[in-house]
């Protein structure tokens, strides 16, 4: 039985956590600070209790829905009493003139867990839904939306999957509404989705045929903390199958890793690419790591690793030492080095 | 990459150096290169070619990071590209290609061609981001009143990242002015330790070239501790001056042993000042200019002649790495010890301090 007082009380210390967090290294992962806010969505959207895989989709008819006032517990909007799942839905248009910036999805406070989809493609996930549940309610949603999932100056649906344990439950509070932040990279395959995560650590682990049909599933990018994985420090893998569909010659491809808390080796098919930080030559020795959390991930591609509209296994590997863990910051995924130089031209520009 | 730790370490090395620098090389600008180089994100062999239009290219300022010219949370490979000319390139001396430190891991090719590489690229990326690049240029490789065009690969894990700071041109070692023959540039080497690899009739056809001076660190040697060989063969030019002549092999890191025509002429520690009574006094081989007096007769004026010089490094960069590299007159020779000598015997304040610390015993037996 989790009491308004306590709720509160933890809110506070996350934020001067984060506060704290961000005053001491003057840099912010995705925090409301780099992000303008474009659009908001607070007002009425569509609600049911229960759940249902179609009610993600764009397709489904809500019309007979009922209307409901986000962000606000459903307690307060009819609901007293209700716990367990319940879908929000909500039309918006996303305006052409931000094409090129990344855009993003601010949901605010979520109680206690959630599922998001925009035109029916998940774009994140915080917390953990039964059985393992695990709640997040103190946790800000703000999910990244991939442009390919964006049906710009049209009609777009967000689907919010919420499961709820006990006391308050809903979108509750926050400044629900589309954010932008700095230029977009134009992924060629974006890996912003659902990935296998093991904890622990095995270096079989790297290798394209290693069954992981056992393995649990995350969301990247996104603190593990956040999807059932509270106070977990240490190693963790991920993996990620994906056809690479391409057209284009033998051109340079970059893997964008985003960012990731702390250091991490990344292997295609089973092949190292790339790593951030030292770790220790035995996991039993402690690792070093100072700034590395805060450095943005983009690995070349050695030539003729990647296979052309075939299946390919991206692995990776991650030591956390202490507080978030995990790859919690986009861009995830793969992007031709010509465009990759044209995003880092366009930072610049938008720099200066 | 560096942490504050190794700010702190970056800072404390300064000092060092900066104590130092008042014995090093006589280095002499001749063309900056610092100011606007072109810039790009990303990797591509064709790069290095010096016919390769870069004129759709990004600006920037070197020296300076590239975070701080909005490349902010930029990690992975760059190329930075210039084109200088030359009016007229200064003959019998060494010269360099300074190009301060580099955050990571660089290559340099000058007009297509690799000049020096400090470092390790991935996948066994090694950081040299607080190292000196210092790298030969190859006389033949400069072209004379036309444009020559370096280009630099960069490879950055994380933080800072590019040609960061520090000194940035082409510079001639004034101390080359000494000699009378200069015996810098492509020598042979190996690595390892075999006492026949002295004797002037070796066959030294198999072994690799290296550049002389340079430290074997930039030459492709980049973990390697321990004894390596360098060999010459060179002849003496005619109308050569008459005398007591004098073979400079510059500054080695750390301890030498050195062979003319097979017969030992000198290693660092007989250029020590032996006042304790028979103590070898080590340390600070590193600064230690070589000049050693060749016996007479022992060169061979009119045919050719082997230098052999077997080295010893225990810990970080190693091998020949400093000029001047020759044959010079006994009064040069002299020159060359007392500007970077002083009256002492010690080679810097350091090496003072050192001895005052731990050779304490031996001095008050003097």
């Amino acid at each position: 039985m989790k009491t308004l007082l306590s709720k509160n009380k933890k809110r506070t210390l996350f934020i001067s956590l984060i506060i704290l967090l961000l005053s001491a290294s003057g840099k912010a992962f995705v925090s409301e600070d780099n992000l303008v806010r474009l659009q908001g969505l607070e007002g009425k959207w569509q609600f049911s209790i229960g759940m249902n895989e179609e009610w993600a989709s764009p397709k489904f008819n809500d019309s007979n829905w009922e209307s409901i006032g986000v962000p606000s517990p459903w307690e307060d909007e009819g609901y007293n009493g209700y716990n367990g799942y319940a879908f929000y839905r909500k039309k918006i248009t996303v305006s052409s003139k931000y094409k090129d910036r990344m855009l993003y999805l601010n949901l605010g406070y979520i109680d206690d867990v959630d599922e998001v989809y925009f035109n029916g493609n998940k774009i994140g996930s915080t917390g953990s839904f039964p059985p393992n549940y695990s709640t997040a309610y103190n946790a800000e949603r703000i999910y990244y939306i991939p442009a390919e999932y964006i049906n710009f100056d049209g009609s777009n649906l967000i689907a919010v999957k919420v499961y709820d344990s006990e006391g308050e439950g809903g979108i509750v509070s926050g400044d629900i509404g589309l954010y932008g932040g700095k230029t977009a990279a134009n992924l060629d395959v974006n890996l912003q989705s659902t990935w296998k995560f093991q904890p622990g650590d095995d270096f079989r682990r790297k290798e394209s045929d290693f069954d992981d049909s056992g393995w649990s599933e995350i969301f990247v990018p996104g603190k593990w903390e956040d999807q059932g994985y509270r106070d977990y420090d240490g190693y963790a893998w991920y993996r990620k199958s994906f056809v690479f569909h391409t057209t284009t010659g033998n051109e340079k491809m970059v893997l964008l890793m985003g960012k990731i808390d702390d250091i991490d080796q990344v292997y295609i098919n089973g092949t190292f690419v790339g790593s951030t930080g030292t770790f220790p030559s035995r996991s039993r020795e402690e690792a070093s790591t100072g700034q590395e959390w805060e450095a943005f991930r983009g690995y070349y591609i050695p030539d003729g690793l990647l296979k052309k509209n075939q299946k390919n296994v991206i692995a990776v590997r991650v030591l956390d030492t202490g507080g978030d863990g995990g790859i919690y910051e986009g861009p995830v995924g793969l992007i031709t080095q010509t465009k990759y130089i044209e995003y880092w031209r366009k930072i610049k520009k938008e720099g200066n | 990459m560096k942490t504050k730790h190794y700010k702190y370490f970056t800072f404390f090395t300064l000092i060092l150096l900066c104590s130092i620098s008042a014995n090093a090389e006589d280095l002499r600008k001749i063309v900056s290169l610092s100011g606007n180089w072109k810039f790009s994100i990303g990797d591509d062999s064709r790069w290095s070619d010096p016919t390769y239009d870069d004129s759709g290219w990004d600006q920037i300022t070197v020296p300076g990071q590239w975070e701080d010219q909005g490349y902010n949370d930029y990690n992975g490979y760059a190329w930075y590209r210039k084109s200088f000319r030359i009016k007229e390139i200064p003959s019998n001396t060494t010269i360099y290609i300074l190009l301060g430190r580099i955050d990571d891991v660089d290559i340099v090719y000058l007009n297509g061609r690799k000049i020096g590489s400090s470092g390790k690229f991935p996948p066994d990326f090694k950081t040299a981001y607080d190292r000196d690049r210092r790298y030969i240029i190859p006389a033949d490789l400069l072209k004379e009143n036309e444009e020559n065009v370096i280009s630099v690969k960069v490879y950055d894990s994380y933080l800072s990242g590019g040609i960061t700071d520090g000194p940035t041109g082409i510079y001639i070692d004034e101390d080359n002015e000494l000699l009378d023959l200069n015996l810098s540039g492509k020598w042979k080497f190996h690595t390892g330790n075999d006492k026949t690899w002295k004797s002037a009739d070796f066959n030294d056809e198999d072994w690799k070239t290296i550049n002389v001076p340079s430290a074997w660190e930039n030459e492709g040697y980049e973990d390697y501790d321990g004894y390596a060989w360098y060999r010459l063969e060179f002849k003496i030019p005619q109308n050569f001056p008459s005398g007591e002549l004098y073979l400079s092999v510059g500054k080695i890191d750390d301890i030498d042993d050195v062979y003319l025509n097979g017969e030992h002429i000198g290693n660092v520690y007989d250029l020590r000042k032996k006042s304790w009574m028979g103590v070898q006094y080590t340390g600070w081989e590193w600064t230690m200019p070589r000049a050693y007096k060749i016996r007479e007769g022992l060169i061979n004026r009119n045919g050719s002649n082997t230098i052999a010089v077997r080295v010893y490094d225990g810990q970080g960069l190693g091998g020949i790495y400093e000029g001047p590299i020759g044959i010079m007159s006994a009064e040069n020779a002299r020159k060359y010890k007392n500007k970077h000598h002083n009256n002492n015997g010690y080679n810097s304040f350091w090496e003072y301090m050192y001895d005052k610390f731990f050779g304490n015993d031996n001095s008050n037996n003097d």
